[in-house]
């Protein structure tokens, strides 16, 4: 009895090892042949809540709403695939580690294409002509990033408003966040004076009257979507997507839903 | 078989399932990435690598933190504990109250109150900005822990202490504080020195309220260094980070250990 149970426990242990050996080599693919984490879906991370972009919506199919996520459901449908969405942290997404781990496919987050972040990352073309802005309290003195020194400006972890600030505003006390959630909370409760970050974000802010965009800032940068480096197959096929949806207007109305009244 | 045999050919095959593993380990594993990812050259590099922010900032500003809770926690753990085991009921209820509401919370909970909720609700926020706000929430749940410890502490000194000094003629006051208190203490150190390890970590914390870059402690610096610096995209800076928590913690572990023995052994 003693015998045979701990020779079946070695050969299960022996069996696992070898089977976790070989597991990890044969992932699932698409129809036209680009890696996937799960068969048949495209498994999509983002860090939510980041209204207009992504929020959540009990109510949808897959629990989110917003511009990038209306933008990945029309890129899934036309490969053909389901679609999944995970929830993630941004600067895990920025780095590439979430798509190294095999967490998802593609990062659909409201991610600027960087030459920095290029060296972890693949993107498909932009989707997206992003600015920068400056929100602060209605009655804030503040008017310019020129009014910024000595003041704490809340920026989010690994952004591109980061970079903005630290080489635009000299002097201000940058003051880090996770995500926008904390960002804004701190302002709310005047622990941070202004927000520097995304200008859809921050306008998103603006609704309930108590804080106002000051400023705007062209950075020439485009959100792309971020993939997997190496994974060519998946940034030909998302791109050729992206590109239908420009050319038979579906990108147009997608956008007019989320953006057109901010001018 | 007999069941000496057999015994020893579990143990003999025991050992070969973990030997077998190791080999597995060393065979299968993609040692390149792993490096690559885990200790990254030009992020381990002393000239310019993460060590310099780690040390000078994270690690600094952690030990700070940390002794601030925990001074704090000890402050407010003595008073609840004294509260608690005042002759007037009112101060025991109060003290039973906030002991356990606060050890029911998790303190993350109460520092994003005092950061965010209190001064949205009240307009009034704690001195010192995120981390004030985040400390202040560390020592009311620390001192809610440290007090149930001291409150043990103090019942376990005998009491035939107390008796013996106050028929010496000390006060009440003089015979807690010069002869129970004391004692107290030193049957607490162990516990206490514990809720000081756990307070190194719970710092880690901090990083979700935000700080500014010299405001920074241990966790926050890994994490700025996973989106940018020389060992970007990869997990280098957090086992920096977490060589260099186990470095203060497990000095001091082991010295609870000790103390703990050496207590054993007063006891006997």
């Amino acid at each position: 009895m003693q015998k045979s149970r701990s020779t079946v426990l070695a050969l299960t242990v022996l069996a696992s090892l070898a089977l976790g050996a070989c597991g990890s080599e044969d992932s699932a693919k698409s129809a036209t042949g680009a890696d996937l984490v799960k068969k048949d879906t495209l498994t999509v991370c983002s860090d939510v809540p980041y209204p207009p972009f992504e929020d959540f919506d009990k109510s949808s199919d897959t629990g989110f709403k917003g511009f990038d996520v209306d933008i990945v459901s029309e890129v899934a449908k036309r490969l053909d695939l389901k679609l999944t969405i995970k929830d993630s942290s941004f600067d895990a997404l920025q780095s590439g580690q979430a798509l190294n781990a095999k967490q998802c496919d593609l990062v659909a987050s409201a991610m600027t294409i960087t030459d920095d972040r290029k060296k972890n990352l693949d993107f498909s073309d932009g989707y997206y002509d992003s600015k920068q802005s400056l929100l602060v309290p209605v009655d804030s003195k503040i008017a310019s990033i020129a009014d910024l020194k000595g003041v704490k400006v809340g920026v989010q972890q690994g952004t591109t408003g980061k970079t903005y600030t630290e080489e635009n505003a000299k002097g201000a006390e940058v003051v880090t966040f996770p995500s926008d959630a904390e960002m804004f909370q701190a302002l709310k409760a005047g622990q941070v004076e202004a927000l520097l970050q995304d200008l859809p974000v921050n306008l998103d802010h603006t609704t309930d009257g108590q804080f106002k965009v000051v400023e705007t800032y062209d950075t020439d940068e485009q959100y792309g979507l971020a993939i997997k480096k190496g994974n060519s197959q998946l940034v030909e096929d998302v791109d050729g997507a992206l590109e239908e949806m420009h050319s038979d207007g579906t990108y147009d109305k997608i956008y007019d839903q989320y953006f057109s009244t901010e001018n | 078989m007999t069941r000496r045999q057999r015994a020893l050919l579990v143990q003999v095959s025991l050992y070969v399932i973990l030997v077998v593993a190791a080999v597995a380990l060393v065979l299968v594993a993609d040692w390149p990435t792993i490096r690559e990812n885990f200790w990254n050259k030009d992020g381990v590099s002393w000239a310019d690598g993460n060590w310099g922010d780690l040390i000078t900032i994270g690690l600094v500003n952690t030990v700070k933190y940390t002794a601030i809770a925990f001074a704090g926690g000890l402050a407010l753990g003595l008073l609840l504990a004294l509260m608690r085991l005042s002759p007037v009921a009112p101060y025991r209820w109060l003290a039973t109250a906030y002991i356990e509401f606060f050890r029911g919370l998790p303190a993350l909970v109460v520092m994003i109150f005092m950061s965010t909720g209190l001064p949205i609700a009240f307009g009034w926020s704690p001195p010192g900005g995120t981390i004030g706000a985040g400390l202040i929430g560390l020592i009311m749940v620390a001192g809610a822990y440290m007090a149930e410890t001291l409150r043990a502490g103090i019942q376990a000194v005998p009491k035939g202490q107390s008796e013996a000094a106050r028929s010496l003629g000390m006060r009440p006051g003089a015979t807690t504080v010069k002869v129970v208190l004391p004692q107290a203490f030193r049957i607490v150190i162990p516990p206490l020195t514990n809720e000081f390890v756990l307070l190194i970590k719970d710092t880690a914390l901090l990083f979700l309220l935000g700080a500014a870059a010299d405001q920074r402690e241990l966790t926050s610096v890994a994490r700025d260094f996973l989106s940018s610096g020389p060992s970007t995209g990869t997990a280098t800076s957090l086992i920096q980070a977490a060589l260099l928590y186990l470095i203060i913690t497990l000095p001091l572990t082991q010295l609870v250990a000790w103390l703990e023995r050496r207590q054993r052994k007063a006891v006997r």
